[in-house]
Order: C-alpha cells, then sequence, then structure tokens
C-alpha cells in the first residue's frame, strides 16, 4: 500500500465518502479494499460465478463513485454499496433472460434440497447452495442487500406475496440446513453477538 | 429458536464475509478505472474548450476585430481631446449596431458556450 493511501485506512468510511464525493480517488479505493469482498461475497452468494461476480461488484463499485454524493451516510456505506450490486446483478440477469427461467425453474422446485451436513459449524453458502435459484436470491436481495421484500420485488419484477412465499421456503430450507441438531449455538461464535 | 433471532441471525452471516486473497488487486483494478474515466474526462474537456476557443478565436480574427479595437482607441483618443467634439460611444454604437457587431456577439456566445459545455460535462 503506498503511503498516500495509509492516511485514508484509518479514516472512518463517512470521512472516506466524503473525500471521494470531492474526486479523491485513492479514497475511494480504499473504500473498496474494505468493502470490496463483502460485495464480491453477497453477488456469488445470489448465484453468479466468481468472474461475473467480480464484474458485477465493479460496475457496482464504479456507479457508486459516480453517484457518491447520492450517499448521506444514513446507513452503512457498505449496505448501499450492495444493494447498487444486487439490482445490478439482477439487471444483468433479465438482460440475459435468465431470470425468467429461474422463475420457471423455481416451480416446484424441490431438487436442490440438502440435508444438513451438520458438522457444529455454520456454512452459509453451502446452505445457500440447497434453495432453488430465486430462493436464492430472494433471501440474498432481504437479508444480504437489506432490501425490503417489497423492494425485492420490485427489482425482482414478481408479485410481493411470490417474493414472500420464496423468501418463507428459503428460510424454511436455510434453517433446516444451518440448524445443529443438538441447538448449540449455530456458528461456534457467542450466541447474542 | 424465534424468527426474529434466525433473521438476525442469518443478516449477521451475510455480512460477515472473508477478505478475498485478491481484494488489495480487486480494488487497484478499480482505481485504475477510476484513473482511466477520469483522463478520459479531462481530455475531452480540454478538447471541448480548446474547440470552443478556436471558434470564438476565429470568429473574432475573421471579422477584424483588431481593426475595431483600434477604431474604439481612437474613439478613446477623441474622448480625451474634449467631450464636446469627440462622441466615441456613438462610434462604438454604429460598429456594435452594424452586421459586426453582431458576428463577435456570436463569437463570444461560441466562447461562452464552450466554457458551458466543458462545465457540464465536468459535472457529468
Amino acid at each position: 500500500m503506498s503511503g498516500s493511501n495509509t492516511i485514508f485506512t484509518r479514516q472512518h468510511d463517512v470521512d472516506l465518502c466524503r473525500l471521494a464525493a470531492n474526486g479523491e480517488r485513492r479514497a475511494f479505493g480504499e473504500l473498496v479494499r474494505r468493502h470490496g469482498s463483502g460485495v464480491r461475497q453477497l453477488i456469488r452468494r445470489m448465484g453468479a460465478q466468481a468472474s461475473e461476480a467480480d464484474d458485477v461488484a465493479q460496475d457496482a463499485f464504479l456507479a457508486a463513485f459516480e453517484r457518491i454524493t447520492e450517499f448521506r451516510g444514513e446507513g452503512t456505506f457498505a449496505g448501499w454499496v450492495k444493494r447498487i450490486a444486487a439490482r445490478q446483478y439482477l439487471r444483468r440477469l433479465q438482460r440475459d433472460k435468465r431470470l425468467a427461467a429461474y422463475a420457471q425453474d423455481a416451480v416446484g422446485d424441490e431438487s436442490h434440497g440438502g440435508s444438513a451436513e451438520a458438522d457444529g459449524r455454520i456454512d452459509l453458502d453451502e446452505g445457500l447452495k440447497t434453495l432453488s435459484p430465486t430462493e436464492r436470491l430472494c433471501v440474498s436481495m432481504c437479508y444480504g442487500a437489506g432490501l425490503s421484500h417489497a423492494e425485492a420485488a420490485d427489482a425482482l419484477n414478481l408479485p410481493l406475496g411470490t417474493v414472500k412465499s420464496h423468501v418463507k421456503r428459503g428460510l424454511e430450507k436455510l434453517r433446516t440446513r444451518l440448524a445443529p441438531p443438538d441447538g448449540v449455538a449455530l456458528d461456534g461464535r457467542r450466541e447474542n453477538g | 429458536m424465534a424468527e426474529f433471532d434466525f433473521e438476525r441471525r442469518l443478516e449477521r452471516l451475510f455480512s460477515e464475509a472473508p477478505d478475498f486473497a485478491d481484494a488489495q488487486a480487486f480494488a487497484e483494478r478499480i482505481e485504475r478505472r477510476l484513473d482511466r474515466g477520469w483522463t478520459a474526462r479531462r481530455w475531452l474537456i480540454g478538447a471541448a474548450g480548446l474547440a470552443g476557443g478556436l471558434i470564438g478565436a476565429s470568429q473574432l480574427m475573421l471579422f477584424n476585430v483588431f481593426q475595431r479595437v483600434e477604431s474604439a482607441e481612437q474613439s478613446a483618443r477623441a474622448l480625451s481631446l474634449g467631450l464636446a467634439r469627440a462622441t466615441p460611444s456613438s462610434d462604438m454604437l454604429s460598429v456594435l449596431s452594424g452586421g459586426y457587431g453582431a458576428w463577435i456577439a456570436g463569437g463570444l456566445a461560441v466562447v461562452a458556450m464552450g466554457f458551458a459545455v466543458s462545465r457540464v460535462i465536468e459535472e457529468i
């Protein structure tokens, strides 16, 4: 890391956003360093391949830089970028007509369901693989990108009730997949953290 | 486990993403793209300003602005000799009210437009 970047590592996200809004690209680079992995991981969790997730995340960060003045610091920067990235990924799916295919696959799709490995360690990524593509999208958008059900329905162009059903089914599968058989702390970390 | 607790736990799990090994390279790639975009934008702004300036300057040259300036100087000299005799303002007005004045105004408008376009592009 260069010396000029070192001064940014101690700054808060909101301060870095303010600097980025003034055209300081190194400050924005620090934000990418902090939150890039989270955004890339979210897109992968939504179902994208690694390279596609990186492309989407990259485009999302570039879009975020262009719109950085819109970020008022009301939520977290990470959450804001994740919402941008999630919507960009959905647009890509819609453009490639993959979203419609997902919706069709989702009808009566129970083939993805798997049994819990129950090794006492939560593996969200493995858990998400047990969901149908649409359930995965809905759950990731609502719990990963922080969208409300209504926002997710709007972004997915699906009825609100359908999204709620997908989320409910997805949560049920995840609960089954993630819950340890003996009811101990799911992730091996503190229970109420 | 209550539904609410599970949902909070799920949100926390989503937010806990380990840093990828290439996180630094990913950030540098984005910085490079931002730099490239910025450089391109500066070239575009410069080119727009230059084009506007050239057009404006050519308009001024074409319509013999220097000659007009000389006549304005002469008017100013005449003014220093005596207000009763010299009427530089009316000379200037007569120059500007003719066809030349319109062309000069047009040239200046083009220059102003060049600056305005540059500014808009910068804002975008």
